[in-house]
């Protein structure tokens, strides 16, 4: 049962960032997933400030050129259907698009925030079950030695969960960042910096500090002859994660429609999902990519490359096969 | 005629003969209202909202129930301390097993006895205490109050681990459920050496769980002696049986309402031990309380379908003919349950001519949540098995699925004692009509001319059929029809509408009768107070146990009718016919009355009918067949399934309302696309026991996108006079026996994987599909040739 808690609607970013600062207080975006882990005990919360208000974090704006090359900024509180659904996203950032459109549910889009997305706990059911895992303070990871299958093949280590999210891979592949505030400054970094392995931390999922805000997420300017994807592969058609997936951004040489210049790949982002505790940059599969002609042969190769070093668990070996075959699928549908 | 007579009467709609008293009736023939498409009569009231369920009874005073459950699969409970929780705020009662009034003995379905709060807790979310407050909130804090000293026992979750030697005993003397359940007719030595061919193969299919809609509970409320339940159940007089039974009450004294209610699939068949402690707190508080369980109390104690482990053996001759079938199984119906294998075998003993069976089932306890019938108990599973083993003899014989299946065809029961003839075998017409609506042929060639293509999304069709061992129906059901000096009708009823429409295809038998308007028929239903026995609604026998009595009581009031008006047109009974809005001379047309200006009727007020249902026919059994086909896209590099579309092909004897029937047969599949492709209880097998996937994100349903928009239902009708007055036999579980089989057999005609083991995902199929590439073989496991 729901422990009590008090509730501060916040009319400003610094009246939130005030009271987010004290002891035990939680973050309140689209609050899809939060009152649910409080009614499960997942974890507790004296204090409860809401970030719903503040229409300053709900547009999408155009950066000018002069701002590092400009691009666009996604306001935190953007909902999912609408980073779906938005003309520039889904032409310039076909990745992010595609990834936002098959998050969980039509009325979980509609009510859910690009940051809430990005921040979310995780979903192993050791740590949304009544279990004292290791992440809620207890001693021990149980999905480690018991039902693994939907857990990790790379950086796991004491905790073997998965990151949810659909949209951090497509928007690390994507050279995103993230616009953070707190009582004491405004910070931005790179969205692949964002996330924390269990290695250096099994408590937290991100370098969020509690008293820190996600405001904004910024794309940069897609270069020309660039093509991105995200796909996930999940037990059912909606509300399901992924039990692997994969966001793709690539960068082909020349210009235009014309493929002068060999339409060789010159720079290769793969980002996988539902395979590590963070977004996963297969570096592996980036490298054979880059430079070479995106043909089957280089797909196999890359999608062979993008599970090596999988560390894999007694239940969840499928997901190298099933992240080889997704991988190569996906390149070819982008090389098509 | 009055003007209200018009609003309730069908016009010039031809209405069947009516019997003399004493007479059974005719068969229908041709029907007018009963067999159309037809709104359900409480469409509006569902769709809008003001369809009162269980669960949105408010009283007032009403307190709210919540129940401790003990959260290890074995325990022991050392020393309960309720004082904390007696203390919070709202709360007005908190018993345990020491409550004076709360030490009563409970029944499993396997007839073990227990207590409602045993100290020896044999799996997880057992009741271990439960307090009434004032709202939902304060019964949930209190119930986290209360303070449990568990001694933790060692436990066994799966049954592949239970009967190993140490494994830890569920109850004395082992994990064993009583001895194998063992069946054999002719010789399966003599069959196996008589085969050209003989295979074996083993499969399993995963526990599913009950979750219907509405979840399970009741408000309970006393008035002096009488004990008033409203409770969201499929046999609203047997849970008046039953809790009047534990409750020492006189049946009388309690009444039991469920007219609506959110679904049910078999786990709604009786109380539930949620019910008598309702009745415990609103007696200990002397106010109404309501206890509804949360989704996650459901998922874990309100029961399952068993994961079920079989190997069959089966023998066939080049020609098609089998000789011989053998299979083996085991599962667990949980802590306290005799059915972990009940009708597993059912399939393999009666769906085809076989003169060698023989079949063996191992029952076993576990430290899990007991078992419930669901949809169909043993059959899906049995299905699974059989179907494809079907499949696996017809490719090593070079012959088409669907042919070696009419190869086989029984016309008698073979697994009944004295192997009675069926009324109808539609299994044939099942399986060539549903054929031909699929364009089955054409489909199995287009996959197999598409074999060697180098594509990896590859296309498949196939299919499985079945039976379903009740469907019959039968007595007892006792209906009345009542029609009123206005011409206005009710129909009172026993049976719950679980959504099927049960409501609106017994409003259509009277209409059929009585030439009014379905939907101006006032119903009441499933409320023990005001209506008459009749048995849950389970085992799709429904509509063949109650609408042969709501004919029978239609015809007693057109009987009556047709008396009163003889009175008044001095004329003989026996001339006189009923057309709904007035009864009139055979011989002289001029000799006619409306009902409503019937002297009787008019003096009397209303013209009362009482049906029942009558017993069926001796030596022969009746049931219902069914054949469904598919076709699959498979994704060979990642293992995912499209379910592109499927036919239907069921001989349920008449079909009653065209709506709903389409509805079951849309319902039943979807249904299995979850057993076939999504469904599977995860319990933490050799850690801690408990439940892993319990709440709707982790146990995953199907979604709107896992069943595919093109689902026909086919109806395959064939006159069943015999079955009983109406035609009609059970629907509701057939449509979902033969489909997860249907889905196996068509990935396999699609990408040459047999998947054994539901559910099929890319988690299974990835694996199988990266297996089969390896070793680069498509052959057929073919084991061993006679």
């Amino acid at each position: 049962m729901t422990a009590n808690f008090s509730y501060l609607k916040a009319e400003s970013l610094d009246e939130a960032v005030r009271h987010l600062g004290e002891n035990g207080a939680r973050l309140h975006a689209g609050g899809t997933d939060l009152l649910g882990c409080l009614r499960d005990d997942v974890f507790r919360s004296a204090k409860v400030v809401s970030i719903s208000g503040l229409d300053r974090l709900r547009g999408i704006r155009e950066i000018g050129r002069s701002q590092r090359g400009g691009g666009l900024g996604i306001g935190a509180l953007v909902t999912i259907a609408e980073v779906a659904e938005d003309r520039r996203i889904r032409e310039g950032y076909t990745a992010l698009a595609q990834a936002a459109s098959v998050v969980a549910s039509p009325q979980l889009r509609n009510q859910g925030t690009l940051g809430g997305n990005l921040c979310q706990k995780p979903r192993c059911w050791y740590y949304r079950g009544d279990f004292a895992c290791l992440r809620k303070g207890g001693d021990d990871c149980f999905a480690v030695a018991g039902q693994n299958q939907y857990h990790c093949i790379f950086g796991g280590d004491a905790c073997v969960y998965v990151h949810p999210s659909d949209c951090a891979p497509a928007l690390v592949a994507l050279g995103a960042t993230v616009g953070i505030k707190s009582r004491r400054d405004d910070r931005s970094l790179p969205l692949s910096e964002f996330y924390i392995l269990p290695e250096d931390d099994p408590t937290r999922e991100t370098t969020l500090r509690p008293d820190e805000i996600v405001t904004e997420i910024m794309l940069p300017k897609p270069s020309a002859n660039t093509r991105s994807s995200y796909r996930k592969v999940r037990v059912r058609g909606a509300w399901d994660f992924a039990l692997v997936g994969v966001a793709l951004n690539l960068t082909f040489a020349g210009s235009g429609s014309d493929s002068g210049g060999g339409g060789k790949i010159e720079r290769a982002r793969v980002v996988l999902s539902g395979v590590a505790p963070v977004p996963w940059q297969a570096r592996e599969a980036e490298q054979i990519l880059e430079g070479k002609r995106l043909d089957t042969a280089t797909a196999s190769a890359a999608a062979r490359a993008a599970t090596a070093g999988a560390d894999v668990l007694a239940h969840n070996g499928y997901k190298v096969p099933l992240l080889q075959g997704l991988v190569e699928e996906e390149l070819l549908k982008l090389a098509g | 005629m009055s003007d209200e007579q018009g609003l309730y009467y069908q016009q010039g709609v031809p209405l069947p003969e009516t019997p003399a008293p004493g007479d059974p009736p005719q068969p229908w023939g041709k029907t007018n209202v009963v067999g159309q498409k037809q709104r359900r009569v409480d469409a509006y009231e569902r769709v809008s909202g003001t369809a009162v369920y269980p669960s949105d009874i408010v009283l007032p005073r009403m307190l709210y129930g919540a129940v401790l459950r003990c959260p290890y699969p074995h325990a022991r409970i050392a020393k309960i301390d309720t004082s904390a929780a007696e203390k919070l705020p709202g709360v007005h009662a908190v018993i345990t097993g020491q409550t004076a009034a709360a030490d009563l003995d409970w029944r499993y379905r396997d007839g073990r006895q227990t207590k409602i709060f045993d100290p020896h807790c044999r799996f997880e979310g057992e009741a271990v205490a439960a307090v009434a407050a004032e709202s939902p909130y304060q019964a949930r804090s209190a119930i986290q109050a209360i303070a449990v000293t568990y001694e933790q026992l060692p436990f066994v979750s799966d049954e592949r681990d239970a009967v190993v030697d140490g494994a830890p005993a569920v109850h004395d003397p082992g994990n064993l459920a009583g001895e194998p359940e063992k069946y054999e007719r002719g010789d399966v030595a003599d069959g196996f050496a008589a085969a050209d061919v003989v295979l074996e193969n083993s499969y399993r299919t995963e526990a599913e769980l009950h979750t219907p809609l509405e979840r399970h509970g009741c408000v309970a409320s006393w008035d002096g002696r009488d004990l008033t339940i409203w409770e969201s159940t499929q046999g609203a007089h047997v849970v008046q049986l039953q809790v009047a039974g534990y409750l020492g009450l006189p049946t009388s004294r309690v009444r039991v309402i469920g007219n609506y209610v959110g679904g049910g699939f078999g786990s709604k068949l009786g109380p539930g031990k949620y019910t008598l402690i309702a009745a415990l707190l609103a007696a200990h508080t002397a106010r109404p309380v309501k206890l509804f369980l949360s989704r996650e109390e459901t998922l874990l104690c309100c029961g399952n379908r068993p994961a079920n482990n079989m190997t069959i053996k089966a023998g066939v001759k080049r020609d098609g003919t089998l000789t011989a079938l053998e299979l083996t199984g085991s599962g667990s119906g949980g802590a306290y349950s005799g059915r972990g294998v009940g009708l597993l075998d059912w399939l393999v003993k009666d769906l085809y001519n076989c003169p060698n069976v023989r079949t063996e089932l191992v029952n076993i306890y576990l430290h899990a949540g007991p078992a419930r019938p669901m949809r169909g108990p043993g059959h899906p599973q049995g299905a699974w098995a059989l179907e494809q083993m079907i499949d696996e003899l017809a490719e090593a014989i070079g012959i088409d699925p669907v042919q070696l299946r009419l190869k086989n065809i029984p016309t008698v029961s073979q697994a009944r004692d004295g192997n009675p003839p069926y009324t109808v075998t539609g299994l044939k017409e099942c399986l060539t009509d549903g054929a031909n609506e699929f364009g089955w042929t054409e489909a199995r060639t287009r996959s197999a001319a598409a074999r060697t293509d180098t594509g990896h999304l590859k296309r498949g069709a196939g299919m499985a059929a079945g039976t379903w061992v009740a469907g019959a129906g039968g007595p007892p059901s006792t209906i009345v029809v009542k029609l009123m000096r206005d011409g206005s009708v009710s129909l009172n009823m026993g049976a719950a509408d679980l959504g099927t429409g049960t409501k609106t295809v017994m409003a259509m038998v009277v209409a059929e009768e009585l030439g009014v308007d379905p939907d101006q028929i006032q119903i009441e239903n499933a409320d023990t107070g005001t209506t008459h026995f009749t048995y849950p609604s389970g085992g799709s026998k429904t509509v063949p146990s109650d609408a042969p009595a709501v004919r029978d009581a239609a015809i007693k009031v057109k009987q009556q009718l047709l008396a009163m008006a003889a009175e008044d047109l001095a004329v003989d009974e026996a001339d006189l016919r009923y057309l709904g809005q007035e009864i009139v001379s055979q011989r002289d047309a001029d000799k006619r009355v409306a009902i409503t200006d019937i002297g009787g009727l008019r003096r009397r007020f209303s013209v009362v009918g009482v049906g029942y249902r009558g017993p069926n026919i001796e030596g022969k059994a009746i049931c219902p067949f069914a054949a469904q086909f598919c076709e699959v896209e498979v994704n060979t590099r990642t293992g995912e399934v499209k379910v592109l579309r499927f036919v239907g092909a069921h001989d349920s004897g008449r079909v009653m309302c065209r709506t709903t029937y389409d509805n079951q047969v849309y319902g039943g599949i979807t249904m299995g696309i979850g057993l076939g492709m999504t469904e599977a209880r995860i319990l933490d097998r050799g850690q801690t026991g408990k439940l892993c996937n319990r709440s709707w994100g982790d146990y995953k349903i199907p979604t709107a996108l896992d069943v595919p928009a093109d689902i026909t239902s086919l109806p395959i009708e064939i006159d069943d006079p015999q079955c009983n007055t109406t035609g009609a036999k059970g629907l509701g579980e057939p449509v979902t026996i033969p489909t997860a089989a249907a889905i196996a057999n068509a990935v396999y005609d699609a990408c040459g994987v047999r998947v054994t083991g539901t559910p099929i995902t890319p988690v299974q199929l990835s694996r199988l599909l990266a297996e089969a590439a390896a070793s680069g073989d498509r052959s057929p496991e073919q084991r061993q040739e006679g």
